[in-house]
């Protein structure tokens, strides 16, 4: 089986709406993917879709981690099985520090009876949180409540670092951020990338994959890819603009 | 009535034993309970159209008819008791009581002893500081609608603790007080007075527990005097087994420029019953009244509160929150009251309920009366269930929906147990939930 | 500051005035079997409302005064010194110029300007227990609605009128539902049919005339489905030197679809008691709104509910009270949520000036097996004097499946620093005040439509115009 996040044929609707349409894509893993395209387009569906919320409708098609579908499994199992998803709003957990919160999710990954190693943890915990510029405090602050945008973001990175996923979906991962916290979280990532991890960077605006170099680039519209290149893709689209995708996916049509 | 008919005058046979077994306490003492218990017995149940009582369950209230007053105790293990009762890491002095019985007592250092400060039993209290008693014993107004269990609490108390602290004097470690129910259909009179006068400071940790299984009755008060500019920090633990009945009424008053906190745990019996009252009196004073409740099958908790603000320049904080499983009921009552001339008041007030079940009920009757307009006065009043959005995150951390369900739940409880000053207590509770949560 | 707010005092002049009483029926003081016949008699009534009023009495008399959660206040109500019934004319006015000129300049006294006359698509003004006048526009009838007197609506609809009758709130709902029952007469009977907008406010004015004189109104409003009305009732009322009662019933029926909006603008003089029970049933996707304004009377109890009791139903109350010395006003909103994806919305706003009392309650309920239910209540007080008092004592069960509730109050007092703001720009204390008490309702009454806010803009601006004197 191939190593590799594949999305086939993939069709999602939100009630009644189509939201995603016949979508097909392929991330090798070791490769990192991005996806423009302008708002309201079905970027954050599909993502949202992959992880399994409920309020996403997959109609037909079929995702597949590593040859495994993630359709029959629940949202927790396919975290488990190794996809990730940075939220775009990242949900505040009052009374829940993100020490703890980090290690519920560690724990859970660890077959029944086996107990996580708290000293290794905490060092493990620590030297990312170095990594990503977080002030130890953090540890025992609730998961996201009170936080700045971009300490929201970085908290989900730092989990995403402690969870090891094979394959990480990065939703508008930039939005709020000014362009020191882009760069720390870019370099978190960029500290992450290897021939382990598979990620999809969604965005809406070419800045980040200036400090996130993708190995492709996808323009999404109306719920497809209409245009795959690479980097310079991204490029030639923040200076022609979102109408130019506009033309090419009618001429398609 | 039931006298006159003779159908049941068993409690008082069980009254006439308990003052038969008090025969070295002195005659005003036995005299304040035969009044007591006349006043019991004139005292009627609390009916339908009580206020005090809306929305309870008034169904087991006639207690004569499920418990017994004698006093005899089926206790046969002490030092288990003793052992369990170890709630924190360090304490200034302790006291274990089962079935109203004395089981062991660390005694305050001989150096606190040697400033005045006084920790005894109350039936101790009774032979050497009775002039204290005369002053201070039940003398704070029963108001919120359990005045007739709180006669029968004066009637048939005979344990508990005294806590006298003289001007000046600061305490670090807590005192701690440990009251067990153990015998079946047993009756326990809990009772709690501390005394601290001007600017001195103590901590006190009161736990309620059951020995086994079986059904009991708890009626317990707890009463607190803080004198100018002292502080007085009191934490309740109530883990008595899903059987027990339990009545608990507290009520404090806070002096000038004194600081009163009140953080309760609550995780047992079938139905409680807590009466809360803070007196703000004192003008400079401060008022924290904080609980939390983890309820599940069958249980109903039923909280009431009032906070009286009398002086002007006083504040006070409330903050309850439930959490609710299966068919459990809880119900908070509170009410802020300022009044005529009690102005700069700032008195604040939040229930919070968080239902994890269809088939938990939660009732909520937060209230104002003001009096005084300049005051910043507020309540708020929310009842919901875990967000979605809240648990699809956390699915989406891997955490299996189960996990994710008791950490929402634990850091829900957070913002009251964050505020217990004592670490190894806080750790220990969090225990108590954790095992009360997972059945 | 204080000064100045002690200078507070509400002009009832618009209300103190009063002219000859000429009654043609009397029923004469005190309540037995007695006075529902002669009122049974009088009105040419069919049995089973004289049964029915009978079998209210004893209900009446058999229900204790609810003292024990309301003010003791209600235990100086002496009801053998209470005149229950009296009427002017026993036949409603059919035209404007019919119309007694005394009852004329009544209106002229009560200042509803020519001009909002025009906005009136019907009118049904009251003077003492029967409809003095009754005016019906064109256009309304001609789509089919019906607007006239209870009275006449009970003779001329009984099929309509008997099948929504008394089932909305019954008899024995409360003690003053009971008395209302028993001695009811005049209010208004609406019928809207189906799909029928109503484009323009009907309006109903009501007077108190008579000394010692409880007023007994009951009104019946049903919407069918789709159908849209708004309703509104002012009162104002003479100042007298004994109590006086007042005691409405006023039950809403909203079909699936429909939207009711009810409006009430209530100034009765200072020795009035005015207890009134007010609710409504709303079908499935049906909307019920409820806007109260209390300025006037000793008493008020007031509490309107709306039962969800169909899925999607909306309810809403948006209330608004003063409170001047003497005066206690006592209201609040009752929500039963009785159906899933039911929602309702509670703003309420009290001002307290010298030694008054605005008193909230609140009832919310929402019990097993409902899903998707949603309540939002909030209660924000005024404090004017130091010695002004304001209670909330809301009521809140909520069990079930992805319900929500949430209740907020706060209780503030106009800020020196805003007052010493607008008196630094020129304005004297009291007119500060005044600019201050508007601005803290300001938000609610936007929401109001047109003509009801102009209405209480001019009620509240007389109230703060005695203030600077």
């Amino acid at each position: 089986m191939s190593a590799s996040l594949e999305i086939k044929n993939l069709n999602v609707n939100i009630g009644d709406k189509r939201i995603i349409k016949d979508f097909n894509l392929s991330i090798p893993k070791g490769e990192v993917h991005a996806i423009m395209g302008p708002n309201g387009t079905g970027k954050s569906t599909l993502a949202k879709a992959l992880a399994g919320h409920p309020d996403y409708e997959i109609v037909s098609g079929d995702a597949l981690v590593d040859g495994e579908s993630l359709l029959d499994l629940e949202v927790d199992e396919r975290s488990r099985s190794g996809l990730f998803l940075a939220f775009q709003y990242p949900m505040e957990i009052p009374g829940v520090s993100i020490a703890n919160f980090i290690r519920a999710a560690r724990n859970a990954r660890l077959p029944d009876g086996e107990e996580l190693n708290a000293p290794a943890f905490y060092k493990e915990l620590y030297e990312k949180m170095d990594m990503l510029k977080i002030d130890r405090k953090f540890t025992s602050r609730s998961v996201n409540e009170g936080f700045s945008g971009g300490e929201k973001k970085r908290c989900e990175i730092l989990q995403m670092a402690m969870l090891n996923p094979r394959y990480a979906i990065l939703d508008e991962t930039d939005s709020g951020l000014d362009i020191d916290a882009l760069k720390v979280v870019s370099d978190g990532v960029n500290a992450l990338r290897g021939p382990g991890l598979g990620a999809l960077v969604i965005t809406h605006y070419q800045r980040l994959l200036n400090y996130i170099v993708p190995d492709q680039v996808h323009v999404m519209y109306d719920g497809r890819i209409v245009k795959s290149g690479d980097k310079d893709l991204a490029l030639e689209l923040e200076s022609k603009g979102y109408d130019w995708i506009k033309e090419i996916a009618d001429d398609a049509a | 009535m039931e006298a006159e008919t003779g159908i049941d005058e068993s409690i008082r046979y069980d009254f006439q034993n308990h003052i038969d077994s008090l025969n070295t306490a002195p005659e005003w003492w036995i005299q304040y309970k035969q009044d007591a218990f006349d006043s019991y017995m004139d005292l009627p149940l609390p009916r339908r159209s009580d206020e005090n009582w809306r929305f309870a369950n008034r169904s087991d209230l006639d207690v004569e008819r499920s418990y017994a007053f004698d006093g005899e105790s089926s206790l046969a293990d002490r030092s288990k008791l003793e052992q369990a009762s170890q709630f924190t890491e360090t304490q200034s002095g302790s006291y274990v009581f089962a079935d109203n019985q004395l089981v062991s007592a660390n005694h305050a250092p001989q150096e606190l002893q040697d400033k005045g400060v006084i920790w005894c039993s109350i039936s101790e209290a009774i032979e050497r500081h009775g002039d204290l008693l005369k002053d201070y014993f039940m003398k704070q107004d029963v108001d919120l609608g359990s005045e007739k269990f709180a006669q029968l609490h004066s009637a048939f108390v005979t344990n508990g603790i005294l806590l006298y602290i003289p001007k000046g004097v600061e305490i670090d470690a807590p005192f701690c007080a440990y009251n067990w129910a153990s015998t079946p259909n047993g009756a326990i009179f809990p009772h709690t007075l501390v005394i601290a006068e001007e600017f001195s400071s103590v901590r006190l940790v009161e736990a309620h527990l059951s020995d086994g299984e079986d059904a009991a009755l708890s009626c317990g008060v707890t009463h607190l005097f803080a004198g100018i500019g002292a502080k007085i920090n009191y934490t309740h633990v109530q883990n008595f087994n899903e059987q027990t009945l339990g009545f608990q009424i507290n009520s404090n008053i806070a002096g000038k420029d004194s600081q009163v906190e009140m953080n309760s745990v609550i995780l047992g019996c079938r139905h409680y019953r807590s009466e809360t009252h803070g007196q703000v009196k004192g003008s400079g004073a401060h008022v924290d009244m904080r609980s939390m409740a983890l309820t599940d099958a069958g249980q109903e908790i039923d909280q009431r509160t009032l906070q009286t603000h009398s002086a002007p320049n006083t504040t006070s904080n409330l903050l309850f929150k439930n959490a609710l499983k299966e068919q459990s009921k809880t119900i908070f009552s509170g009410l802020i009251k300022v009044d005529e001339g009690a102005q700069q008041t700032d008195a604040y007030q939040t229930n919070r309920n968080l239902l994890l079940s269809s088939n938990a009920e939660a009732n909520s009757l937060p209230g104002l009366e003001i009096e005084a307009n300049d005051v910043k006065c507020s309540h708020g009043a929310t009842t919901s269930e875990i967000e979605d959005e809240e648990i699809f995150y956390m699915l989406a951390r891997g955490i299996p929906r189960e996990a994710a369900q008791e950490l929402i739940v634990y850091g829900f409880f957070e913002e009251v147990l964050s505020q217990i000053a004592d670490e190894t207590l806080a750790e220990r509770t969090r225990e108590l939930i954790r095992a009360k949560f997972r059945g | 500051m204080t000064t100045a707010a002690s200078q507070i005092d509400i002009d009832r002049d618009k209300g103190d005035f009063k002219y000859e009483e000429s009654h043609k029926y009397d029923a004469g003081y005190g309540l037995t079997e007695k006075t529902i016949d002669y009122i049974c008699d009088v009105k040419g009534e069919d049995d089973w409302i004289r049964d029915f009023r009978k079998r209210a009495l004893k209900v009446f008399e058999s229900k204790a005064m609810p003292t024990h959660w309301a003010t003791k206040d209600l235990d100086n109500i002496v009801f053998d010194n209470i005149r229950y019934y009296l009427a002017g004319d026993k036949q409603a006015k059919k035209s404007w110029d019919d119309v007694p000129d005394e009852v004329k300049e009544t209106f002229e006294r009560l200042g509803i300007p020519e001009n909002e006359r025009k906005f009136l698509a019907g009118v049904e003004a009251q003077f003492d227990s029967e409809a003095a006048y009754s005016n019906i526009k064109e256009a309304v009838a001609k789509d089919g609605v019906i607007f006239m007197g209870s009275t006449e609506g009970l003779m001329k609809h009984p099929e309509l009128f008997k099948k929504w009758f008394g089932k909305v709130i019954p008899t024995g709902d409360n003690k003053f539902s009971a008395l209302n029952s028993a001695v009811f007469s005049g209010g208004s009977f609406i019928y809207v049919p189906p799909g029928v907008k109503v484009s323009h406010p009907l309006q109903a004015y009501f007077r108190i005339n008579a000394e010692n004189f409880g007023q007994f109104e009951r009104t019946l409003i049903i919407a069918d489905e789709g159908s849209e009305v708004t309703y509104m009732e002012g009162c104002t009322a003479p100042k007298f030197d004994t109590a006086t009662l007042h005691s409405a019933v006023v039950e809403l029926v909203a079909m699936p679809g429909a939207k009711i909006e009810y409006i009430t603008v209530q100034n009765w003089s200072s020795n009035v008691f005015n207890l009134v029970t007010k609710r409504a049933v709303a079908h499935e996707n049906s909307v019920v709104k409820w806007i109260d304004c209390n300025i006037g009377s000793r008493l008020t109890m007031k509490y309107p509910g709306v039962v969800l009791k169909g899925r999607k139903a909306r309810g809403e109350v948006m209330s608004i009270a003063l409170a001047n010395d003497g005066q206690h006003q006592d209201t609040g909103a009752k929500m039963i949520h009785a159906a899933d994806e039911t929602t309702s919305n509670v703003i309420s706003k009290s001002i307290s000036v010298g030694k008054g009392r605005s008193t909230y309650r609140g009832q919310v309920h929402m019990p097993k097996h409902l899903k998707g239910c949603k309540n939002n209540t909030e209660c924000d007080a005024l404090l004017i004097n130091s010695d002004s008092r304001t209670d909330t004592y809301p009521a809140i069960t909520v069990r079930g499946d992805q319900n929500y509730v949430q209740h907020e109050a706060s209780v503030s007092k106009v800020s020196a620093e805003q007052i010493f703001y607008m008196q630094q720009r020129g304005l004297s204390e009291a007119e500060a005040m005044s600019l201050s008490v508007n601005g803290f309702v300001n938000d609610l009454t936007r929401q109001f439509p047109m003509e009801y806010s102009v209405e209480l803009k001019r009620l509240i601006e007389l109230e703060m115009e005695g203030s600077v004197g």
